[in-house]
């Protein structure tokens, strides 16, 4: 079973709930020469990705959502093959070793999120975009 | 009227006479008009002691006690015997001995034609009986003594109807009324009107009867008017021949101090049980407001970072602010980052009051983790002039919750910085036997003895706030995650010397302290 690879580029999927906060993010994301689209829960996030041409190189996931939480939504997306491959950032305040566990992200950003942390761990995922000097 | 039975001329008057000599239970002799003795039976032997031959012609006023002679008993029984034919007495009499004995006679005068020749003496010895009424006598005089001068007691007796019918001094004390003033008078003097209208004391009677017994507690008044809490009994006496209601018998006890004791004891615990409500939920909403916060906090302290990054990379390309606008933006992201952390804090406090601190153990090293912390605060503290110093003795490798870890680190390095006064932070990670130890040690201010045990405590600060900013909650978050690992927090300090503080971990926690609780993402 041959999975698509990860891709790498500006796209970043964000799923959090607080408007504010996903705004937030997208913005330093933005000045950064990302581009970042944002998702509500879990359930916009699949909206966002089933039938797309395009994969983000990295979906940031909250996980106390309303609709569908983050690890409905990481469950579901573990499964699919199409999105399956895709890396995801957990966003949250402090997990126990048994959620880092059974959540299998591929890195947790602790909240609160702090932009030095939030831009290294984007940038491990995405191709750093070149300083346009 | 039946014809009257012929008695059979069985005896000849000698023969009845002689038969008589012969009765051992009763003394009977004659005695002719001044007293001297003429005959004398087996009974009179027996009970007085003398023979016939040594009694006969004597006067029967030797049986009388001194007394009895001196005041003219004698003397006086046989003027009334004369007068009334036969009478009776009771009395002590004297026997031979000396001894005495209770004497039941009866003196029968004798006449013949109409000339006194003098009188029959029946006397019995009733000294047994005589002697068991007197044991009754004084067991009930007793009794009622006993009665009449329990004083913590109210004990009388009521009539069939609810009368008073005798009177204690306990309930002299109790109620306040004199024996004279309630005797005849119904007991529902003692009831409220709350009580009477409901006809409770006909009611306790009624029960009284029905069981036998009554009881209960409940508010009497005294003479005065005051109100008094009792505890009573009312018993049915019951005549035990008959089963007839003779009264009631009713035991009260003054029980005002006992309960205004036990009512005080209670509002003490419904007034700390409040307080121990209204502290929860003032934990509570603390945990709401802080969780509350936290989120618009992270969007706020994103929007002036990334405000600030975007003017420094401007700046860099030559069209930047001007740079006291920069260091204000400078001062906005500290300050935001600052709120932020209390906040957090803050949460760490409701979840540890809560039981909600979760710990993620996993293996982790305290060298590890040690180091980052003072690389993270190389700058922060070089700001004071603060040096901080790392000696490593071995790298302790434990079951530990690696972020926590670095919590309760970070919080005595900080502090050692904040009360150092700028001298050289010593930091010290050392390998026990058991497990890992941590030593911050700085030489500022010192905390003074009396402060040293609350400075673990919630808000628990050693130092006037208006000199260090802060809510102090840092060593009680630090205390709280070193002993959810199973581990200790020391301290010892001189004052204007330094302090050291000491965190001890083992390598395994123990398993109450590895409690897995839910993750945090859920409010507190």
């Amino acid at each position: 079973m041959s999975e698509p690879a990860p891709v790498c580029n500006e796209f970043v999927l964000i799923v959090e709930d607080d408007l504010d906060l996903r705004e937030s993010i997208a913005e330093v994301l933005e000045d950064n020469e990302y581009r970042p689209v944002g998702a509500a829960n879990g359930k916009e996030a699949f909206e966002r990705l089933r039938g797309k041409p395009e994969r983000p190189s990295v979906i940031l996931l909250d996980i106390m959502m309303p609709v569908m939480d983050g690890r409905q939504f990481r469950a579901i997306q573990r499964e699919d093959p199409e999105l399956g491959t895709i890396p995801v950032v957990v966003m949250t305040a402090h997990v126990d070793h048994e959620a880092r566990r059974s959540l299998g992200a591929d890195a947790f950003l602790e909240k609160p999120v702090h932009i030095d942390t939030l831009l290294a761990i984007v940038a491990q995922f995405c191709r750093k975009p070149q300083p346009s000097a | 009227v039946s014809e009257p039975t012929p008695v059979p001329a069985l005896l000849t008057t000698s023969e009845a006479f002689a038969f008589l000599t012969e009765v051992r239970d009763y003394a009977i002799y004659m005695i002719d008009p001044d007293g001297r003795i003429l005959t004398w039976n087996e009974g009179a032997h027996a009970i007085k002691g003398y023979t016939a031959e040594q009694i006969i012609g004597e006067s029967f006023t030797r049986f009388f006690t001194d007394e009895d002679r001196t005041q003219g008993k004698p003397t006086r029984l046989l003027a009334r015997g004369a007068a009334e034919g036969r009478i009776q007495d009771e009395g002590w009499r004297v026997r031979k001995d000396g001894s005495h004995f209770w004497a039941d006679v009866v003196l029968t005068a004798v006449y013949d034609r109409g000339t006194l020749r003098g009188f029959v003496k029946v006397t019995r010895d009733l000294t047994v009986r005589k002697q068991a009424e007197e044991q009754l006598r004084q067991s009930e005089e007793n009794m009622r003594l006993l009665v009449e001068s329990v004083k913590d007691y109210a004990i009388f007796m009521l009539d069939p109807e609810g009368r008073i019918s005798s009177w204690n001094s306990g309930a002299e004390r109790i109620k306040g009324y004199l024996a004279a003033e309630v005797i005849g008078r119904h007991f529902s003097l003692f009831y409220p009107p709350e009580l009477l209208a409901t006809q409770h004391p006909e009611h306790e009677l009624e029960i009284a009867i029905r069981e036998g017994r009554y009881e209960e507690e409940g508010w009497r008044l005294r003479k005065n008017g005051e109100r008094f809490w009792a505890h009573v009994v009312i018993t049915a006496v019951l005549d035990p021949q008959t089963g007839t209601l003779r009264g009631f018998a009713k035991v009260t006890r003054d029980l005002t101090e006992r309960r205004r004791i036990e009512e005080q004891a209670r509002r003490e615990r419904q007034r700390a049980e409040e307080t121990q409500s209204a502290l929860e939920q003032r934990d509570e909403f603390i945990g709401l407001v802080a969780h509350e916060l936290r989120t618009p906090l992270a969007a706020l302290v994103l929007k002036v970072q990334g405000i600030t990054r975007t003017i420094e990379e401007a700046g860099r390309q030559g069209h930047g602010v001007a740079p006291k606008l920069e260091s204000r933006l400078q001062g906005a992201v500290q300050q935001t980052e600052r709120i932020a952390e209390l906040v957090e804090r803050i949460l760490d406090v409701a979840r540890i009051v809560q039981g909600k601190l979760a710990m993620g153990l996993a293996p982790t090293s305290l060298l590890e983790r040690t180091t980052r912390v003072v690389d993270r605060f190389r700058d922060p503290a070089s700001r004071t002039g603060t040096e901080l110093r790392l000696r490593a003795a071995g790298d302790p490798v434990g079951e530990w919750d690696p972020v926590r870890i670095e919590q309760a680190i970070a919080t005595l390095i900080a502090n050692a910085i904040k009360y150092g006064s700028g001298h050289p932070v010593q930091i010290t990670v050392e390998d026990t036997d058991t497990g890992g130890r941590l030593l911050v040690t700085d030489h500022g201010i010192g905390i003074a003895p009396e402060d040293v045990e609350r400075i673990f405590l919630r808000f628990g600060r050693a130092v006037p706030v208006r000199h260090y900013g802060g809510l102090g909650l840092g060593l009680y978050v630090a205390r709280s995650i070193v002993e959810a690992h199973g581990g200790a927090i020391h301290v010892s300090s001189h004052p204007n010397e330094g302090t050291t503080f000491m965190i001890e971990l083992p390598k395994h926690p123990r398993p109450a302290a590895s409690d897995r609780g839910a993750p945090e993402e859920h409010p507190p």
